[in-house]
């Protein structure tokens, strides 16, 4: 309760206390997510052996709306604390102009609304805390109010409401055939009914939650949204926010419904998303859509093992989202000084910055090595668990897919190592600023998150151990229905 | 047509979503488009109310006993349909907003006018 509710606080007084000083504000994200961060750790050792319900009016579920803390709850509002808390420490130094106290209270409200989409056991809850999420997420992609951000901003926010207008359809629908919102009680239900008008309501919900996971025919607002917001925005867009919309849907397809007739679908779904993401990130000189790209990249991957439904696929799928939400967050993080520096977002700018920003372009070729998958890093293991979860029937069909899923990594592998060498061999471009190395290079608040992040990386990928006896548990929470059922409603 | 007349709510507000969601699809004006959000969510809160309505029926208060017989209207919905409401008015503002800056970077708002971002 408290995961959600001191940092929901504490956004609301931010605005107060940005009549006092502006200085203030910047802080005040930083401290919630800390503290966000050191609740979980203590609740997870507690929510592995059993999940914890928390009842508000004091009725027992179904009835009135609780919260359900998981391991995969407490798993993911753990990444989100981590991921949040290394963000705005980043964000302290590096947003300055504009709104700032707007600009770390709508933040807040962002990571909010991701905690509390990972905790909510209602469906409703559910939407509420996503449209928290969204309505922030807009207004922070248009932050700088510059012609681009404005634009892609308009464009998220038309294809983000008319996909929140589908949820709420798809929330009447289940409320008319089961008469409840909670979510274990819905699946207790969904049999009684014919498959016919489960699937309607599934339809719905999945198209809804799908525009914010940018699937594939519903991904067009991502690549402008994520190259457009201040950089410290995208690694949470890219990190967080995808990732959540993900999350409501594998929890709505799974434990709601218990599908498994769906997965053909999703599997194809998940390939396409994956090619197209890597083929259109293949051809950016943009560096920032490259990137935003290559999220969608990664979602197709994400997609695809979640759509092999099996426990280990789970498992892997949970174990890239971690993955992803590491390394994008700090390739963007690192990218984001580069382009302040230099002014501009072309590749070929970037050229000869591993000698003007050493750190900053050693951790950006950390974070692309760990996305394609090099041995060291979290990425490989995280790739690694999909291709066996994948291979593990030996279906002809899905080493066929695997085989896909290996070519769009090549395509990732190409465009990753051409900006890496373009960062460390080729000779600056003509005009650059004179080379003033102890200038040149991020400030300290800046360079510390990204750091964090790039030694979090390593330290995963050598001892994968330290996360992957974690995501079993969390897989299962996801995959069984039963389970969940009996932890929250007791029967 | 009077097999309808039971369905008359839902025909009403899938009429209105339909005619929202062609709204954002057809028309290039952002202002139009908004409009068409703002229908699409009218509808929705519609088909919401309707899903727990009865012909008839009160509100679930158990304070005079002689009420308590009688059919009563879901409150639920309407409890969702308020907050639906509320969130649907604050992306409308924010929406209106964002147009307002658009026509001060753009001068127009007709959505075909203003491309500079691509796939």
């Amino acid at each position: 309760m408290l995961l959600i509710a001191a940092p929901l606080g504490l956004a609301f007084i931010t605005p107060l206390l940005g009549l006092l000083s502006e200085r203030l504000t910047r802080y005040v994200p930083a401290a919630a997510m800390a503290f966000n961060f050191t609740l979980g750790l203590l609740l997870l050792p507690r929510v592995l052996r059993e999940p914890w319900i928390v009842e508000t009016a004091g009725l027992r579920p179904p009835f009135s709306i609780h919260l359900v803390a998981g391991p995969l709850g407490v798993g993911l509002s753990l990444l989100i604390a981590l991921v949040g808390l290394l963000v705005s420490i980043y964000a302290i130094g590096y947003v300055r102009e504009g709104p700032v106290a707007k600009y770390h209270t709508l933040y807040l409200l962002l990571l909010v609304g991701a905690t509390g989409m990972v905790l909510s056991a209602d469906l409703f809850n559910l939407f509420v805390f996503f449209e928290i999420l969204c309505i922030s997420s807009y207004a922070l992609v248009g932050y700088r109010g510059d012609r681009a951000g404005i634009e892609s901003s308009a464009k998220y926010l038309v294809q983000g409401a008319i996909g929140s207008s589908l949820i709420l359809l798809g929330i009447g629908f289940v409320y008319g055939l089961f008469g409840t919102l909670s979510m274990a009680d819905i699946a207790r239900n969904v049999d009684s009914v014919t498959p016919m008008k489960v699937f309607i309501s599934m339809a719905f919900l999945i198209t809804g939650f799908g525009v914010e996971a940018a699937v594939l025919p519903l991904n067009a607002w991502l690549p402008d949204a994520h190259s457009s917001a201040p950089s410290s925005i995208s690694a949470i867009l890219s990190g967080i926010a995808i990732k959540a919309g993900l999350y409501a849907v594998a929890r709505v397809v799974f434990t709601i419904y218990g599908a498994d007739t769906m997965p053909m679908l999703v599997l194809l779904v998940g390939i396409l998303t994956l090619l197209v993401g890597e083929m259109s990130a293949f051809s950016q000189n943009n560096i920032k859509r490259l990137l935003a790209y290559s999220s969608i990249g990664q979602i197709g991957l994400i997609v695809f093992a979640l759509g092999l439904a099996s426990a280990s696929g789970v498992q892997g799928a949970l174990f890239l989202v971690v993955s992803h939400a590491l390394a994008k967050a700090l390739l963007f993080l690192s990218v984001g000084y580069m382009i302040y520096r230099t002014g501009s977002m072309e590749i070929s700018s970037l050229y000869g910055m591993g000698r003007r920003m050493p750190v900053s372009s050693l951790c950006f070729t950390i974070g692309a090595f760990s996305l394609v998958g090099l041995p060291p890093f979290i990425g490989f293991a995280a790739k690694f668990t999909v291709i066996r979860a994948a291979l593990a029937g030996a279906a002809p069909l899905l080493t066929a897919l695997v085989a896909i899923v290996l070519l769009g990594t090549v395509v990732e592998g190409a465009y990753f190592f051409r900006i890496v060498q373009g960062l460390h061999f080729r000779p600056p471009p003509e005009g650059a600023a004179p080379e003033q190395t102890d200038q040149y290079e991020a400030p300290v608040s800046a360079l510390v998150p990204i750091c964090l992040l790039a030694a979090i990386i390593v330290a995963v990928g050598l001892y994968p151990g330290v996360l992957t006896k974690y995501l079993g548990p969390a897989a299962m929470d996801l995959l069984d229905k039963a389970a969940y059922i009996h932890h929250v409603l007791g029967v | 047509m009077s097999f309808l007349a039971g369905y008359v709510q839902y025909i009403g507000s899938f009429g209105l979503v339909l005619i929202g969601l062609y709204i954002v699809l057809v028309k290039t004006n952002l202002i139009k488009v908004i409009l068409g959000i703002n229908l699409i969510d009218t509808g929705v809160n519609l088909f919401l109310v309707s899903v727990g309505y009865i012909r008839m029926g009160t509100a679930p208060i158990f304070s005079q006993a002689e009420a308590a017989g009688r059919e009563m209207v879901d409150p639920v919905p309407q409890a969702l349909v308020l907050t639906a409401i509320v969130i649907g008015v604050s992306v409308v503002a924010l929406a209106l907003s964002v147009a307002i800056r658009l026509y001060e970077h753009y001068g127009t708002l007709n959505l075909c006018k203003i491309r500079e971002l691509k796939w």
